[in-house]
């Protein structure tokens, strides 16, 4: 038996691997909230504000970061055992696209001022983020997007819309793509501006998905006024910092979590319709359970570059690609073997953790989000297999 | 007029009967006011649906039927999928198959509905489970009773043929679970419930042929609801521009759509040909090959294409207001309802040996 370490060092990257996954199960048994266990749709803020603020206590809140900046800087297979141990805990996600995308964006391209002023605000959940990037017709060609901030004096005046802007209604602040030069080539005419949700012209509207969530919202600007401090990176250069940054986000939406969640709830689906013992399920099973192993191991290569200091390059888009299609695969089993059940609005029985239809509708967009799948391919057959 | 033009022809009047509830291509705002309603459909409509005599569309005229086949029941439920028709035709359609004539009159008429409950398993076609007639009294438990919320009768298959018992007859109590079409199935517990007995010598049909007729009836529904989700999706590849280009021009997409016309071309191909077979008099175990083969092409055929629906809508189509999203919902419910395709592909393997195809 692996031996609780006594005290837990503070660079948790010191102990084995074994004993590590030991800490942070012990850790999450003991502070996890369980009424939130299991989620059966995206929380909001308000609800799971209380895990964010429970993993910022403890220092947990961004195992990618580096330590200086308050992350945990920890080893790919470490980052990995965290997300497993949350996810076999049934740990809900949380409004992480601070933690995800913004840190690393300011960790990488933004000024000592501007590191020190966020960096910390996001540690302590002070400010929640949300990512104000597609527009109704800036959607896969993203650098086609209209919001535009015109200079005035030492402020922007931002004038334009954005959709699909997930948790919106929950975020202090929106970190957006805007057009700073309408006469430019379209990729080289974008900035990168963060602004307070609170600024006065900002309104924001819930939209509803098909699983009949408000995940989502319309984000108008109407005259918001932003100080040029708020910029990233230099004028005009937003798309190449952006484009970077969708690298963090291919690969946060490429870890196994989502496919190996879904198909922990498979196999409870499976018991409860009398299948799991059925060979010609079990053939079905395992062949997902090897796409779900594999996964985790590519995903374990990427993480290790980013950990390197490396920057992703377009073969993360196979790692988005798998996972997210896994996870379809996945919940599309769990509702054919429930039969009628997999209809069902609600959850069966009343159990949380039987509810197939419910992971099938929210698997359906993750080959949309985080550029959809057609896109990845295409970047794939461009940029990684050179076809012309 | 030859035979098959005039068939043809009665077909068309058919299809072109169903705009009155369901106008091709018609907004679906109906639709989703009745969604998470009880009943969930409109007693009205209904009424209406009856008076054209679409209950007993199949039925002989001897019976008070049109006399026509399960081609116009097949045609009439491609349309009520197109418009995504939430009354329960197909249901109460199966309920006055089995009905004796003395008892159909009220129902043809729209004046009653009368709900099958056949299934006390889920993944089942078993019609004879462990509920039971004896005396007079009912006990037992039936579930997935679409719409059973708006049931005047219930129809109950038991060892020996049919009970026929009120809803609101004491020992009956339903209880509802929502869909994801905004419909509901119910859980139907009979305990002593006083119930006629319907013995299977008096019966017109048996219960086993009358499911397997609801069973291609559905599958022509999803045939109707993945045409319409497709026609949507080939609209808007020809409408929504990203890059400068339709994104139609697209390749990539356009052989996805081509694979997905080649889903909706098979299911056609494969309910049409069932319905004939049927029309013609099959035997049992004919019958249920056919009907197998298209309720296994349909039901995995509607998941395909209405999921490429929304994956090829992008972000339009996860939102509950876009009208794609209610094509797979309705898909998720009928698809497994009457039988979900994996086990009408088994049940195909079994009645339809090898050496007999070609
Ligand atoms: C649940 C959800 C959450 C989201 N959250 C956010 C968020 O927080 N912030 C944010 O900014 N955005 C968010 N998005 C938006 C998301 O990034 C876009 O939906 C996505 O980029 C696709 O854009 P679109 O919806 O405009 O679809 P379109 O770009 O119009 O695409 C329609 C279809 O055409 C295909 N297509 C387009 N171009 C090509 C091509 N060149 N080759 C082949 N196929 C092509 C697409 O793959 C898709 O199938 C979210 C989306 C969803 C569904």
């Amino acid at each position: 038996m692996t031996a609780m370490p006594n005290p837990e060092p503070e660079d948790l990257n010191l102990l084995d691997d074994d004993t590590f996954r030991l800490v942070v199960r012990r850790w999450v048994e003991a502070n996890y909230p369980p009424e939130i266990r299991n989620p059966p749709k995206r929380l909001h803020w308000a609800e799971n504000k209380v895990w964010y603020m429970k993993l910022a206590e403890k220092g947990w809140l961004c195992p990618a970061w580096p330590r200086e900046y308050g992350g945990m800087g920890l080893s790919a297979s470490k980052q990995l055992i965290m997300i497993e141990e949350f996810e076999r805990h049934g740990c809900a996600r949380t409004n992480d696209h601070g933690i995800v995308m913004v840190g690393p964006l300011l960790i990488a391209h933004g000024t000592e001022e501007q590191k020190k002023f966020f960096l910390p605000k996001i540690l302590s959940g002070e400010h929640i983020w949300c990512q104000g990037y597609s527009e109704p017709n800036a959607g896969s060609d993203l650098a086609a997007l209209r919001t535009e901030a015109v200079e005035d004096g030492d402020h922007y005046v931002v004038n334009g819309q954005k959709i699909w802007t997930t948790l919106a209604q929950d975020a202090n602040w929106i970190f957006c793509l805007v057009r700073t030069d309408k006469a430019a080539k379209k990729q080289e005419g974008i900035s990168f501006l963060l602004i307070p949700m609170d600024t006065p012209g900002i309104t924001t509207r819930p939209i509803i998905t098909i699983d009949l969530h408000d995940e989502f919202c319309e984000t108008f600007f109407d005259n918001v006024r932003v100080p040029k401090w708020n910029r990233v990176g230099d004028v005009n250069k937003g798309w190449t910092m952006a484009k970077a940054l969708l690298g963090f986000e291919r690969i946060f939406i490429g870890a196994p979590k989502l496919s190996s969640y879904a198909l922990g709830r498979l196999k409870l689906v499976a018991e409860r319709m009398g299948v799991w013992d059925d060979p010609e399920f079990r053939e079905k099973y395992t062949r997902l359970r090897l796409d779900l192993a594999d996964l985790r191991v590519l995903h374990a290569t990427f993480v290790e570059q980013v950990r390197r200091g490396e920057t992703l390059g377009p073969d993360v888009s196979m790692l988005k690609i798998w996972q997210t299609e896994l996870f379809q695969r996945i919940t599309d089993l769990s509702v054919e073997i429930a039969g009628e059940n997999g209809a069902l609005l609600e959850p069966m029985e009343g159990n949380r953790e039987l509810h197939p239809s419910g992971l099938f509708l929210q698997a359906r967009p993750s080959t949309i989000y985080g550029g959809s799948n057609e896109i990845q391919r295409n970047i794939v057959a461009k940029n990684v297999l050179g076809l012309p | 007029m030859s035979a098959a033009e005039e068939r043809d022809e009665s077909l068309r009047m058919i299809r072109d009967s169903a705009a009155a509830v369901a106008p091709r291509g018609g907004d679906l705002k109906r639709i989703r006011d009745l969604r998470f309603t009880e009943p969930g459909f409109d007693r009205a409509v209904w009424q209406q649906m009856a008076e054209m005599g679409w209950v007993g569309l199949r039925l002989s005229e001897d019976a008070g039927g049109s006399g026509l086949g399960m081609a116009a029941l097949c045609a009439l439920a491609e349309e009520l999928g197109q418009g995504l028709v939430p009354e329960p035709l197909i249901p109460v359609a199966m309920a006055a198959r089995l009905l004796p004539s003395d008892r159909l009159g009220p129902v043809l008429a729209g004046e009653r509905i009368v709900l099958p409950a056949w299934q006390e398993q889920p993944n089942s076609l078993e019609t004879v489970g462990a509920t039971a007639l004896s005396g007079g009294r009912l006990s037992g438990r039936k579930v997935f009773v679409p719409m059973a919320a708006g049931a005047d009768a219930f129809l109950v298959t038991v060892p020996g043929g049919l009970a026929l018992v009120e809803r609101g007859a004491p020992g009956v109590s339903v209880a509802t679970e929502q869909t994801q079409d905004g419909g509901h199935f119910g859980t139907i517990t009979f305990d002593n419930a006083p119930a006629e007995a319907l013995p299977s010598d008096a019966l017109p049909c048996d219960a086993a042929e009358a499911l397997d007729e609801a069973a291609l009836a559905t599958s022509a529904y999803l045939l109707g609801a993945m045409d319409r989700a497709f026609a949507m999706t080939l609209e808007y590849l020809k409408t929504r521009q990203q890059f400068g280009r339709l994104i139609g021009s697209f390749q990539a997409l356009q052989h996805r759509a081509v694979d997905l016309q080649i889903q909706v071309a098979l299911t056609r191909a494969s309910v049409e040909a069932a319905a004939a077979t049927l029309d013609a008099g099959a035997s049992p175990a004919l019958r249920q090959a056919v009907v197998s083969r298209a309720k296994a092409r349909a039901s995995e055929a509607a998941m395909t294409v209405t999921k490429q629906a929304i994956q090829l809508h992008g972000g339009i189509g996860y939102t509950d207001a876009y009208d794609v999203g209610l094509f797979l919902r309705k898909a998720m419910v009928l698809g497994s309802l009457f039988g979900p395709a994996a086990l009408h592909r088994a049940r195909f393997d079994a009645v339809s040996p090898e050496d007999e195809e070609e």
